[in-house]
Order: C-alpha cells, then structure tokens, then sequence
C-alpha cells in the first residue's frame, strides 16, 4: 500500500533548469518510485515538539521561501544579530565553563561533594536549596518535615552557609544559587558568608537565579503574590548592579518552561515576555537599557530533536538581538548578545534502562555545542529519573563534556551547521512564530498578566498532556519506555542517599542557634524588613543586617508574608 | 438510589509538602478524567492532614499522591496512617513519581497498593484503577 507523495516544491512557476524544477524533477523522476515500492515508516515526519512537519529534503529553494538573508539573518560572530554566535571566535579560543547541578545534606556535606566536582575538573558549581528553602521554611518547621537536605542544600541561618563554602574558591570561576521567592534572604546570606570568609566577592561570578515569574508559570516555589514576586526580584537585580557590577543577577531559565513541555516556540516567546517585564521594573529603577540588558542571562535546555535544539538557541540569540534593539533601542553590544547557559534536558532521560541516558546525554551535549553552548555548560546525570545524583555519575557526567569538546570537532569551527538548508529554514521558522507569540503576550499585557490570567500555566498544561499521549499513542518512540523495553528489568545502578539523621541535626542546629544568639536584636531587624517591605524600599539591605544576627531564613520570609500575603492560586492557575 | 456501577469513581490527587513538580500529576489528571473519572486535585505544598481531610470530606474512593522529591518515605506512610486512623481505610491508596524500587516493599507495607513509578504509561493507571473499582463494586454487591 503507498500513500500520495509529498509534493516537493508547490511554486508553480517553478520549471525546467530552475532549482525549484530540478528539484520537483527529482521527487517525481527519482524519489517518488522509491517511495512507491518502499513505503516511508512514518505516516508522518515532524519535529518533536512543535509537531512542525519534517519535508524529505530541503534545498536552496526552502531558504528563499522563507526569505532567508545571509546578511540580514545569519551576519558573522560576535555582530548583530548574533545568530552565528556572540563570541567572535567561537569555542576556538575559550571552551564554554562546563559544570554539574550540586546540592544536599547540610552545608558540609555540600561542601564535599562541591570539592569532589571541582577535582573532576569541573570550574562552576550550581547551589541547588532543598525545598523548604527554597518555599520559605526552616528546617523544624512541621510542614516540611522529611524534606530537609534531600533535593538540595538545607540553608536555614549563616550558619549552614559558613560550612557550605569550606571549599577552594580560588578553583571556582562561577557559582550559581537557586532560590528564587526567598531571593533577598539567599542574596544577603551569600554576601554575609563570603564576608565572614573573606573571599573576595570580585573573584569569581556569583550568580543568582532569582526567577520568580517562572516559579508562577510552572515551576510552583511561589510564595508571595506575582506582583510583589517581581518586585522582590527587582529589588536584587537592582541591589547586585549598584553593589556588585560583576556578578549576574537575573536568569531566565527557560530551561524550567521547557521540561514543563513549552515547545520551543512557546519557551522563547514566554522567557523573552518574563524577560522584558524584569527589564520593564528594573529601567523604572533609573537604569538605562545599555546597562540593564547585560545583566540578563538565559539557561536554556536542549531536548533529544537534535535540529529543533540547535535552531532554537540560534533563533534566541537573535530574538534577544533584535528585542534589545528593535523595542529597546540598546546600543551598545553588549546589550545587545544575549548571555546563555546551555544544558541537555532532564525529561529526556528515563528511569529505564538507565545507562542508556549517556548516549543520550552526549548527544544532547553535542547538540549544544553545535548550537553556540554559550558562556557555560551543564549536564544533568544518567541517574537522575532514579535519585539523586551519585558519584560514579558525576565523574561520567564531567567526562562527557570534555568528550563532545575535545574529541568531536565541533567546537573547533564557528557554528559549523549554519548554511544548512534544513538549519536555516528551520531557524527562521521558529524566529517567526516566536516574535508572534510575544507580540500576543504583550498585547494581553506582558508576562505579569499573563501569569495572572493563568494563559502561560494552561498553554503548558494543554502541551504536558498532548505530549504524553503522543508518546503513549506511539507517535513518538522512547527506548525502554516505549521503545525495545526490557521484561522485567532489574535496575543495577548506584544510588545515593540522604539519610533521616541529617534532617533531624540540622533541625537540632536551628533550634539550637535560636536559644543561643541575641533575640531582641534579632526581632528589631527582622522589623526593620517588614518595614522595608510596606514602604517599598530596597528588601536586601534590611535583610543583610539580618542574617548577620543569625535571623533564620523562615523568620525573614515569615516577615515578608506578613506585609505581602501568599499565593495560593486555583486550577486554572496552575494548568492541572 | 442509583445502581452501584453507575457511579463514577472519585479520586483526589494530591501533593504533598514542598515537592511542587506538577507535570506528572497533570497527565495523569487528563488521563483520568479522559477515562471517565471523576478528579479532584488539592494543590500544591499540602500536609498529610490536609490531604487526610480532604480524602474523607470528598468522600473519595482512591487517594493518588506524586511525589517527586526524596520525602515519600516519610509523609506517605504518615497519609496511609492518618486516613486509617481517621476510619479511612478503605480507600485505595496509590502512588507516582520518582521512587526508588527499593523503597517499595516500605510504601506496600505503609498501605499503598500501588505505586507507579516515572515513565509508566497513563493507560496503565487507568486500567488499574477500572480493575479496582469493578471488584470493588462486585464485593459491594455481594455484601448487599
């Protein structure tokens, strides 16, 4: 049984000695009775996530029918619009920073295995919370009991933090901290510890995450209202660039819409909209667009569909470009080229058969570096579906990346995919529908009203679903999951595990340290925040004098829910 | 009064503590109500109290909770105990998520008849929970 061909090319003036013709000539002449007498084993060819349909061949002809440029659309490294890249050389002179996700346990256990990565080779470490932190609570507080240490860091004072950094900072070029609705307390006990240290906070980039409009979309680590979430936000963007110039404070991590499934047309739309309303708050701030743009960094995640990765972090990079400069009016470069972080998706990964996610995990990688890595690379970790992170991962995990860099050849070239037909075309493709989609979200209002509304929270849903039933209908093979599954399969990888012991010290050292520090000093500054918070002044300095006198991260977010309130959104509001 | 099999079976999927990944407990909650079902989901960052509560004011006949954090092995046990405690257990308790294999023997023996770990396939479930309330309501019958 056959099914009708695709038609190649459907210009009619399309004739012989024409490529368009040459090209229609070959699918009929060559091709078609192929395909006649060898059916194609799909009923259809489309890209992973945006289902965008995937032609036989592509040619020259499909570059002028999306009015490709090569000046206009592509220009060289390190010049607008910065497709082929922001840096001017490439990866030839500066391999991308490679680092790893890390985070457990208390702040010396962080501390080990923070020293283990750093001997691996790796140069920037990624400060992962636990949950209570990371949603506002101490360690003893009853409703977080059996979480504490075991998704990250368990930071409740100074304290933990002074134990978290025994490491050799003179190794680390860059730290990044997770912890966005409680920003202003994790930023002030960042800065407090390394004081207390004495490193200097000029020696490496501390970089904070700070990304609170992506917790109401999809992530759910709210804990105030978006209104006052972007607020506090802006109070650290603002706090870093007038007191620390050369640390990052602001991310957008679109790779957090892209496990909740955004297709790559909604997770460059949707970033750039939460970008521009952190931009929008902080220029009202008194800053210019010159000197806020370069603040902005993009922590971008790339899934198994190789092409629809690589086109969509060229497409970002251009899309931030001409965002900067078309409704901006930025000038100069380096507001113009847009800081990203690149990583190999998680939710590509499966439980089964868990070896197999190397391969995937190299292939993601690579696909990154063909893309433009960017200033940093992370990996996750083969053994991720299963638990947290153990050793022999990490190690495989480091390795990887030194394999995709310097034994592959694909850093050795600057954006070696570009002229691709199918690359090119599918750049522009995405570039296209990503620049309507922010136009629909700002004419709602921008991105504040979007969450608001709930439209980012039920375009996610909408894709979580439909995407798994694409997977169960078969539309989309899986190995193991769907795909040469294994009966009965015995899992057979080390696991590492926080144990019940710690949660119960580290709610022993809280309690501790409340019964022996200076509580009325203490409750005074905690105050001092509640009264920065209803007055609308800067949140981190009151909250810097805090942490210095040991107030507890709990204590300082239960002073910020006393003037703000918490967010409890319905279902409409989370898109389940 | 209606015929037993007329009913729809009632579950509420819950999240419990501070493990607010959703995208799981999304699937599952179209796929459910896809099937017929009749779904209540309670939020994010719920104790096992509330959840306990809930179970029992919904009158729910199976309680699914997602976990994708490390803390099951502490606040399901602490669900299954509650519901029982409170007169409640009966209901059919199930669970999803990221959840060692080893750790299962524990969740069997706390009540959890079954637990659906990452990747398992929404029909699946579906099938499962149609087995369930088909025998469920057979022993309903036959005790009437």
């Amino acid at each position: 049984m056959s099914r009708p061909v695709d038609r190649i090319q459907p210009a009619p003036e399309a004739s012989q000695g024409t490529l368009a013709g040459e090209a229609q000539r070959w699918n009929d002449a060559t091709r078609a009775p192929y395909v006649a007498a060898h059916p194609e084993r799909r009923a259809a060819f489309v890209t992973q996530a945006l289902k965008w349909p995937i032609k036989p061949l592509y040619t020259p002809v499909d570059l002028e029918a999306v009015g490709f440029d090569y000046l206009k659309d592509l220009g060289f490294p390190g010049e607008y619009p910065y497709t082929r890249g922001t840096q001017p050389n490439g990866h030839r002179s500066n391999l991308w920073t490679m680092s790893q996700v890390t985070g457990f346990g208390k702040g010396e256990d962080w501390a080990k295995r923070a020293r283990y990565m750093l001997e691996q080779g790796l140069q920037g470490l990624i400060l992962e919370h636990d949950l209570p932190t990371t949603n506002g609570y101490d360690s003893d507080n009853p409703l977080v009991e059996g979480e504490v240490g075991r998704a990250g860091l368990a930071l409740d004072s100074l304290e933990d933090l002074e134990r978290a950094f025994d490491l050799p900072f003179e190794r680390l070029k860059y730290l990044m901290s997770v912890c966005n609705a409680p920003q202003p307390v994790n930023l002030a006990m960042i800065i407090a510890a390394l004081e207390k240290k004495g490193i200097d906070p000029r020696q490496f980039v501390l970089h904070i995450v700070n990304g609170i409009l992506i917790e109401y979309t999809c992530v759910g680590r709210y804990i105030f209202p978006p209104v006052h979430g972007l607020r506090i936000a802006t109070d650290c963007i603002e706090y870093i660039i007038r007191n620390h110039p050369n640390w990052a404070p602001i991310s957008i991590i679109s790779a957090q819409l892209q496990p909740a499934r955004a297709n790559p047309v909604q997770e460059i739309a949707f970033s750039m909209a939460i970008a521009m309303a952190y931009i929008d708050a902080t220029l009202e701030r008194g800053f210019d667009i010159d000197t806020v743009a370069p603040y902005f960094h993009f922590v971008i995640n790339v899934d198994m569909d190789f092409f629809e990765g690589i086109c969509k972090l060229r497409a970002y990079r251009k899309i931030w470009a001409r965002l900067m400069k078309e409704r901006y009016g930025a000038a100069r470069p380096a507001a113009l080229k847009i800081r990203m972080m690149t990583s190999p998706t998680t939710i590509a990964l499966t439980l089964q058969q868990p070896l197999n996610n190397i391969g995937r995990l190299a292939i993601m990688a690579t696909a990154c570096a063909l893309g433009g890595a960017g200033e940093n690379m992370t990996t996750p970790l083969h053994d991720e579906a299963h638990a947290l992170p153990a050793e022999e991962a990490i190690r495989v995990g480091a390795a990887l990346q030194h394999i995709v860099a310097h034994e592959t050849g694909v850093a050795d070239t600057i954006d070696p995919l570009a002229g691709s037909y199918y690359v090119e075309a599918l750049t522009k493709q995405i570039e296209t529908a990503a620049m309507a989609e922010i136009d629909r979200v700002m004419q709602m209002g921008g991105a504040l009203r979007a969450i608001e509304t709930g439209y980012f929270q039920r375009a996610l849903g909408r894709e979580q679903y439909e995407r798994n039933r694409d997977l169960e209908e078969g539309r989309r093979k899986w190995v193991g999951v769907n795909h040469l599954v294994l009966p009965g399969e015995k899992r057979q990888i080390e696991i590492f595990r926080a144990d019940n012991r710690m949660e119960e010290e580290q709610v022993a050292r809280v309690r501790a340290l409340r019964s022996r520090r200076d509580n009325v000093a203490v409750a005074a500054a905690l105050e001092a925040v509640r009264e920065a918070a209803r007055q609308g002044s800067n949140l981190v300095p009151p909250c810097l004098a805090a942490v210095k006198l040991y107030a507890t991260h709990g204590e300082l977010c239960d002073a910020m829910r006393d003037v703000f309130g918490v967010h409890t959104p319905d279902s409409q509001l989370t898109g389940v | 009064m209606s015929e037993p099999s007329a009913r729809r079976l009632r579950v509420l999927l819950a999240k419990l503590g501070m493990d607010t990944h959703t995208v799981g407990i999304t699937v599952v909650a179209h796929a459910l109500r896809e099937a017929g079902m009749e779904v209540i989901f309670t939020g994010l960052k719920q104790t096992p109290e509330a959840v306990a509560k809930a179970a029992i004011q919904e009158d729910v006949d199976v309680v699914g909770v997602s976990s994708l954090s490390a803390g099951h092995t502490r606040s399901l046990p602490k669900l299954a105990r509650l519901l029982r405690e409170q007169g409640a257990g009966e209901k059919l308790l199930i669970a999803g998520g990221v959840i060692p294999e080893e750790d299962l023997p524990l969740l069997q023996e706390a009540g959890f008849a079954r637990v659906f770990t990452m990747g398992t396939d929404t029909r699946q479930i579906v099938d499962y929970l149609r087995g369930w309330w088909s025998e469920r309501l057979a022993a309903d019958v036959a005790r009437e």
